[in-house]
């Protein structure tokens, strides 16, 4: 292999790295990251000598802006949920570029590609330089680069971008709910790679002189998605050792005495079924479990120092289906301290006042307020999380990661400090602070939920019970000082029952604002402070256990005779 | 010459609505992209094309029998290899409850990925020829006349039926796919599959049946399409994203939508065509990413 071909694979390797980011890193399938190459390599071509005569590093610089701006573009796309349009997008942008690039002969070249002569000097006038852009020279640059690229992505991994990453591959319904925003999260992830990817691009149009479509094809796309695949889960390695096998790919091809072209759109075809099919039975494995014993060597923390107490105030609430009246002139307090349940026959709406009260749902008439503001004006629910209200949902919903990160994912939803990632990637002293109170925040999470001893087991191993309070520990983590929680007790047995009330109670002597949808009446009478009552939408009672217990009109409506 | 542009361009929107249908009984059952979807086309064709004429294929009349087995070998064919995409390409990377297995997104869609791309290279192998000529089993082309149209410009006689019957074939597909046992056991499953097994609803089997229903519409796609011009093995892929264009202008969920989004897509391809040849291919992927990109967002997003 000469310093040509060398230069080559490690420029092909930083695309692949650029793409780890999103696919093995985010999750996010991009099946384009040829398009993006393409741009960055026909941008360099058309802008730079030769072309339209700019100098090479601001045509270089101008074609990495593009790629980028063509990914955040596509991140538009992702902006549901599932991923998949991502996909698609991708794949469809990947086809649109090739096919472009081989429609326009008269501006791209045609199938030849655009031919430029090596513009093998670098000429940086202020600095009174003339590089020389040798390929030994392509080497060091592209080899320079594909190790700062892996040094980002390994440290990016430990620090409050890694809780990102995490959220947004693992579960990115949970992120959201815990205030992570996650689609702008895509958006910086996408441009990333996009940007990555261009910058490959040029680097190659600089180092080989030309750049043709079938160079940058949907086949290239899926190669460097087969290469990063083949690693797994957020590793750096899988590029190297894809990247490595995609170069050793055409001296195996030289052998067959076929059109090597549909050979290799085979044998990737191959491989990426192959990968597949690791993927799956890696999905399907147990996680390894370093054993509930782990040890947490963090120092203990002033419980009360984190919380303040609060206020959600709700009145003349009304909601209509169609014409179901589900809710109709509720009101409700939710005070700091104060666990507060709220009980009723199904479809009497407490989930409907949950949603309304976490600000999913817009009531038709009537007011929500958390500390005196109204909650409809403060946004998606990222900004509800940061104002300190938090729902936690009615099914478990627990990732597939320790609790330990699944709460550092909650405390990193609730606090965002501006350039948190980038802060860590330079290693601020500033971000050294800001890790260390997160710590605390996230050791304080998992302490008031008796979650310690778990905390470094993979939480879907945990029972019920336990994911009940990994759930909760990830939303105390963010900072809530209201936590509403849909029926957390189901599925308990009595002990576990016993503890999560202690649980409930201590959140609330924290100085949290607790609202409880439960309807074991025996846990609402151990923990509540207050009860509400709905029966048909409408409030029917409020008061103590005891009080509740006692109505009348409850008793009718709700609880029956089986408790006389 | 607008007017030739438009009947020409409805025509091919009537075969890619046929396509989109297919794409959309797969999108509003089992939940996924079908990316694989025009090459299950091409394939389909082609399948009949090796198995009848060989691998040198020479565009002859075929024999009534002979017309009748390819017809009958493009739309199994198409049915079997969809069904087959499905079963081992989609199935293991859906949620699975029994299994207590999740969805797997980027499975699926890699899966996809990686059977287009079988079926491409692989027909390509087999035929190596830049494109061929593709017999005409329903012997369209004895619509030999051209019809000169008003204002300029002429329509091979073909055209006109070919719009005419593909629009019969989706009208009748979306009235099938509504009203029959198979379309309501469709979309029981689409709506809650655990409910729709209660119900007796085969999960397992739907999501393959869904599959080769959707190979099924592209078979009868491709022996509309084919014929008519230089069928080339890459043309899948350009054919599979103006089926999507078509079924994301439809609203990805009705098949009615998709046919109508088909004929919308193959209008404005035809009137973008007659100002300027070279955007073909550029017009389908353009409106996939554009339609992506604008569509409305329907679930929650921070």
């Amino acid at each position: 292999m000469n310093a040509v071909e060398l230069a080559q694979a490690l420029w092909l390797l930083l695309a692949a790295l650029g793409l780890a980011l999103s696919v093995s890193y985010a999750g996010l399938p991009v099946l384009g990251q040829g398009a993006f190459v393409a741009v960055g390599g026909v941008g360099t071509a058309l802008l730079g000598p030769g072309g339209a005569g700019l100098p090479l590093g601001v045509a270089v610089l101008l074609a990495v802006v593009a790629g980028g701006v063509l990914g955040q573009l596509v991140a538009l796309a992702a902006s549901r949920l599932d991923g998949a349009s991502l996909g698609l997008a991708t794949w469809a942008l990947a086809w649109l570029v090739y096919r472009a690039l081989l429609a326009f002969p008269e501006v791209f070249g045609g199938a030849q590609g655009l031919v430029r002569t090596a513009p093998a000097h670098l000429v940086a006038p202020l600095l009174g330089t003339d590089l020389v852009l040798t390929p030994v020279v392509h080497v060091v640059l592209s080899g320079l680069l594909c190790l700062t690229a892996i040094a980002v992505l390994i440290r990016l991994g430990r620090g409050p971008g890694g809780s990102d990453l995490l959220a947004l591959r693992q579960g990115p319904e949970v992120a959201a709910g815990l205030g992570i925003p996650v689609a702008a999260r895509r958006r910086a992830v996408l441009t990333a790679t996009a940007s990555v990817g261009a910058l490959s691009g040029a680097g190659t149009v600089v180092l080989l002189g030309l750049v043709a479509p079938a160079d940058v094809s949907p086949l290239l796309s899926l190669q460097l998605f087969v290469a990063v695949l083949i690693g797994g889960a957020a590793t750096w390695w899988g590029p190297v050792v894809g990247v490595a096998l995609l170069t050793a790919l055409p001296l195996a091809l030289d052998v067959f005495p076929v059109d090597t072209e549909r050979l290799s759109g085979l044998l990737t075809a191959g491989l990426l079924i192959a990968v597949l099919l690791i993927r799956r039975a890696l999905r399907q494995a147990p996680h390894p479990s370093p054993g509930r014993t782990a040890a947490i060597t963090l120092p203990p923390v002033a419980r009360e120092s984190i919380w303040r107490p609060s206020l959600l105030n709700a009145e003349n609430v009304c909601v209509r289906f169609g014409s179901v009246r589900a809710l109709e002139d509720v009101g409700i307090v939710l005070r700091g301290g104060q666990v507060h349940a709220l009980i009723g026959p199904n479809g009497s709406g407490k989930t409907t006042l949950l949603r309304v009260l976490a600000g999913d749902l817009v009531p038709g008439s009537g007011v929500v307020t958390v500390g005196g503001r109204p909650l409809v004006e403060q946004g998606g629910p990222a900004a509800r999380v940061r104002v300190g209200v938090v729902r936690t949902p009615q099914r478990t919903s627990v990732l597939r990661t320790t609790a330990m990160r699944q709460v550092a994912i909650g405390r990193r939803g609730g606090s965002r400090p501006r350039y948190a990632v980038l802060r860590h990637l330079l290693a601020t002293p500033n971000a050294a602070r800001a890790e260390r109170s997160s710590e605390h925040v996230v050791h304080a999470a998992l302490d008031c939920t008796d979650l310690l001893a778990a905390a470094e087991v993979d939480a879907t191993t945990l029972t019920v019970a336990e994911q009940r309070r990994v759930q909760i520990a990830r939303a105390v983590a963010t900072g809530a000082e209201v936590l509403l929680l849909d029926e957390p007790a189901a599925g308990m047995s009595a002990t576990e029952r016993a503890h999560f009330a202690d649980v409930v109670r201590r959140l609330a002597g924290n100085g949290l604002a607790v609202l409880l949808v439960e309807h074991d009446m025996r846990l609402v009478s151990d923990v509540a402070d207050r009860v509400t009552v709905l029966a048909e939408g409408h409030v029917i009672a409020t008061g103590s256990p005891v009080e509740v217990q006692a109505d009348p009109e409850v008793r009718r409506a709700y609880l029956g005779t089986a408790l006389a | 010459m607008l007017l030739q542009a438009t009947i020409s361009g409805l025509a091919a929107g009537a075969v890619f609505g046929l396509v989109a249908m297919g794409f959309t009984v797969v999108a509003g059952t089992v939940r996924v992209l079908h990316l694989a979807h025009g090459d299950v086309v091409v394939a389909g064709v082609l399948t009949a094309v090796v198995v009848v004429l060989g691998r040198t294929p020479v565009a002859t009349q075929l024999s009534p029998p002979r017309a009748l087995a390819f017809a009958v070998l493009v739309l199994a064919s198409g049915a079997a290899l969809a069904g087959l995409v499905g079963l081992l390409a989609v199935r293991p990377y859906l949620a699975d409850a029994t299994a207590g297995r999740e969805a797997d997104a980027l499975g699926w869609l890699a899966g996809l990925v990686a059977a287009g791309l079988l079926l491409r290279e692989g027909f390509g192998l087999l035929l190596p020829q830049e494109a061929y000529a593709v017999p005409d089993p329903l012997r369209l082309d004895a619509f030999t006349g051209v019809i000169a149209l008003p204002g300029g410009g002429a329509l091979p006689g073909r055209v006109p039926v070919v719009l005419a019957l593909a629009l019969l074939i989706g009208v009748g597909a979306e009235r099938l796919l509504v009203q029959s046992r198979f379309g309501k056991a469709l979309r029981a499953f689409a709506d809650d599959p655990e409910a729709a097994a209660l119900c007796g609803v085969a999960g397992r089997r739907i999501v393959v049946l869904a599959f080769a229903c959707a190979g099924l519409l592209a078979g009868i796609a491709g022996l509309l399409d084919a014929p008519g011009r230089a069928f080339s093995v890459e043309d899948g892929v350009v054919l599979g994203f103006a089926g999507m264009a078509a079924a994301l202008l439809g609203g990805l969920g009705s098949a009615r939508g998709a046919l109508l989004g088909g004929l919308a897509v193959g209008v404005l391809q035809a009137w973008v065509v007659q100002a300027d040849g070279r955007y073909a291919d550029v017009v389908p992927l353009a409106l996939v990413v554009a339609l992506l990109a604008l569509r409305p967002r329907d679930r929650v997003s921070a």
